[in-house]
């Protein structure tokens, strides 16, 4: 097949993925008890006035007409208002620093999984049956069945308070302004920044890091039984350079594929991670505005996410097509 | 299903691998707990003993060091009358660990190690009934999309790969927030020991430690709600992986043989698709109940359960309390997670390399 065809094809196909989802979260509110003016209405409003709310709500259209209005405002980038701050725009809340705050830590995390995971897996599975191939298998069994929010009060607790100067609450700067910051010659910012993103990182990254020490192992082990293996080694190739151009180069693109189906974890752990450490990002604003019983906010971020979701999956496999082109078979 | 070969190769497998017994010694003490928790637990873990006068109080108790001669101690902050002024004074009393709570008490006095006890329960249904409910949806879907194909396969996974735009724990938060407002968010369920140990079903010889069970809770609070969620998060994965079996195995020639001899359809997916499509199920099926787990943990973390006696509530309901020195609250239901999940991982691995002869004896991997 030809890649631009099977392009056309997978962003289609991702876009239908969104429609539906933004659906499936449209239905969501219609399956919900509970009617939303009376949660809204003070309780001595009379008839008048909840027919006002509704109007303004847009709940007096019939469901399909309804439908049609969120679908067409969803295209133009309309995510309507929050249901408790009538004034506030859904998109306006959510947007730049919550977003952003959400998307350092998960990409942070991510860096900071694959710079420790992917040595330790090439050790673990070239010193089979070593002390440090089973301490590796010891922590990467551990990390996958570790609840992060445990991991991360456990850190809060043996390392934020004993060291004092990593802080637990309340979010630190961002990243661009820390950068800006140090072009103006004031390097203080990204050392907070860093101090900041430390304990979040690594809590959110460390199931990351099992998962891929456990994938690059598993992966290199059934590479190096390879006919290639041999002969890179026949023809004397240098072990580390057998290994890492190619064995290591074979075992990481089926890894890559996991990877994206599992960045849905990473973003489910975001938002457990950023309730422990008070983050304030995207995670938090969903709990709080499920609580809150907002729904078109829990609408805008959920179909936020999904969209950055879809978005980076469709990425990924269109990266692992052009890699290896045998995929746009399936 | 489960044919001679297979059951050798998982014999033969749990000989060798000391990390699949660790696995299934583990699952069987978290089950066997879970099931006999009112036996089992050395107190109510619902009773709150939070006294008034000196000494009567056994909150924050610390939990008994295993070391010996290096005892944990805890912190209390007591009012006090000030005898000569007559002001109240907060003072800090040092709470030394109490051997009738070998893991401590939370600051409400409820016995640590009796909540971990009875939290099993709720972790392993909500895990076990959880997966067997997404492996009811999805095993059928999966198998009627792959073995009927075409037209019909592509709307039916389409169908699915919307629900994979969700990640499983935003989308269960959302579920969450749906349904938590019903009257099914939790149910009432009898124990059936406490029950017996009351009325005069059995006779009382037969229940071992009779009086201390008739004082335990009557019922256990299940998260209808929760459970219902983490199935409907996880189904797709059972209808992805039994559509790509069964899409491969009806290409088979016992298959096209069966059709030829005028089987039907369901017979055909009853005896020919399904019994060998169920190895990877069974893999994915231990996967799951891990993953759940967590789930489960991680929502009633967030409070969206329903009822406290979980895991994860106790960790969330430690979580004040590790600011001021009161590690233990938090700590050891964290743990009870962690032996759970690496008891079902390892279950898992023990599965997949006994049932997946592409990796034999290889642990490691997905």
């Amino acid at each position: 097949m030809q890649y631009g065809r099977f392009l056309l094809r997978r962003v289609f196909h991702s876009l239908f993925v969104i429609w539906g989802a933004a659906t499936v979260v449209f239905l969501l509110r219609f399956i919900t008890p509970g009617d939303p003016v009376t949660a809204l209405a003070p309780p001595d409003a009379g008839d008048e006035v909840r027919a006002a709310l509704e109007r303004r709500l847009g709940l007096d259209d019939p469901i399909h007409v309804q439908y049609f209005e969120y679908i067409t405002d969803l295209m133009v980038g309309d995510f309507g208002n929050s249901m408790e701050v009538l004034d506030r725009s859904v998109l306006d809340w959510i947007f730049w620093t919550r977003f952003l705050r959400s998307l350092e830590l998960a990409i942070s995390a991510t860096i900071l999984a694959i710079v420790i995971a992917i040595p330790l897996g090439v050790v673990s599975a070239r010193r089979r049956h070593t002390p440090a191939d089973y301490s590796a298998t010891l922590f990467s069994l551990g990390g996958i069945s570790t609840p992060n929010f445990w991991l991360g009060l456990m850190l809060i607790l043996l390392i934020a308070v004993p060291v004092g100067f990593i802080p637990t609450g309340t979010p630190g700067p961002l990243l661009h302004e820390a950068v800006g910051d140090l072009f103006a010659g004031d390097p203080g910012t990204l050392g907070d920044w860093l101090r900041f993103m430390f304990l979040p990182a690594l809590t959110l990254g460390t199931y990351f890091t099992a998962l891929i020490t456990r994938l690059t192992r598993s992966g290199m082990l059934e590479e190096i039984g390879k006919a290639y293996v041999k002969a890179c080694r026949a023809k004397g190739l240098p072990e580390t350079l057998t290994m890492y151009r190619h064995v290591l180069r074979n075992t990481l693109i089926p890894i890559v594929t996991i990877l994206g189906l599992q960045l849905g974890t990473l973003i489910g752990g975001a938002i457990i991670t950023e309730t422990v450490f008070e983050w304030n990002g995207l995670g938090q604003l969903l709990i709080e505005r499920i609580n809150a019983r907002d729904w078109t906010m829990i609408q805008g971020i959920v179909i936020i996410i999904a969209i950055g979701f879809v978005t980076i999956n469709t990425v990924v496999d269109l990266l692992y097509a052009y890699l290896d082109p045998r995929v746009m078979e399936e | 299903m489960i044919s001679d070969r297979v059951k050798s190769s998982l014999k033969r497998e749990f000989y060798q691998s000391r990390a699949a017994q660790v696995g299934v010694v583990l699952i069987a003490i978290i089950l066997f707990t879970a099931v006999f928790a009112p036996m089992l637990t050395p107190h109510d873990p619902t009773t709150q003993r939070v006294g008034t006068g000196n000494g009567s109080a056994l909150t924050d108790l610390p939990p008994l060091s295993p070391i010996p001669g290096h005892e944990f101690v805890g912190t209390r902050d007591q009012t006090m009358v000030n005898q000569t002024t007559g002001e109240f004074v907060n003072v800090q009393q040092e709470v030394p660990a109490n051997a009738s709570h070998p893991l401590g008490t939370n600051e409400r006095g409820q016995d640590i190690l009796s909540r971990i006890i009875y939290g099993a329960r709720v972790s392993m249904l909500v895990g076990l009934l959880g997966t067997a409910l997404a492996t009811l949806l999805g095993v059928p879907y999966g198998l009627v999309a792959g073995y009927f194909g075409g037209r019909l396969d592509d709307t039916l996974m389409r169908a699915a790969d919307v629900m994979l735009a969700f990640p499983s724990l935003v989308l269960a938060i959302a579920l969450i927030g749906v349904f938590r407002d019903t009257s099914f968010h939790t149910a009432e369920l009898p124990d059936p020991f406490v029950a017996a140990a009351q009325g005069d079903l059995v006779p009382n010889i037969l229940i071992p430690r009779a009086e201390h069970v008739a004082s335990m809770p009557e019922t256990t609070t299940f998260p209808v709600t929760v459970t219902l969620v983490v199935a409907l998060v996880n189904w797709v994965w059972f209808a992805r992986i039994t559509r790509g079996e069964a899409l491969s195995i009806r290409a088979e020639e016992y298959v096209t043989a069966a059709r030829s001899l005028g089987a039907s359809d369901v017979t055909i997916l009853r005896q020919h698709i399904l019994p060998n499509a169920i190895t990877p199920i069974i893999v994915l099926a231990t996967i799951q109940v891990a993953f759940i787990i967590l789930l489960e943990a991680s929502l009633s973390f967030l409070g969206f359960s329903g009822t406290n006696l979980t895991w994860g509530a106790d960790i969330q309901q430690g979580r004040d309390g590790l600011s001021s020195g009161k590690w233990w609250v938090s700590t050891m239901p964290g743990l009870a997670i962690i032996a759970a999940v690496v008891g079902v991982n390892l279950l898992g691995d023990w599965l997949r390399d006994a049932l997946d002869p592409g990796i034999q004896g290889e642990s490691g991997g997905i």
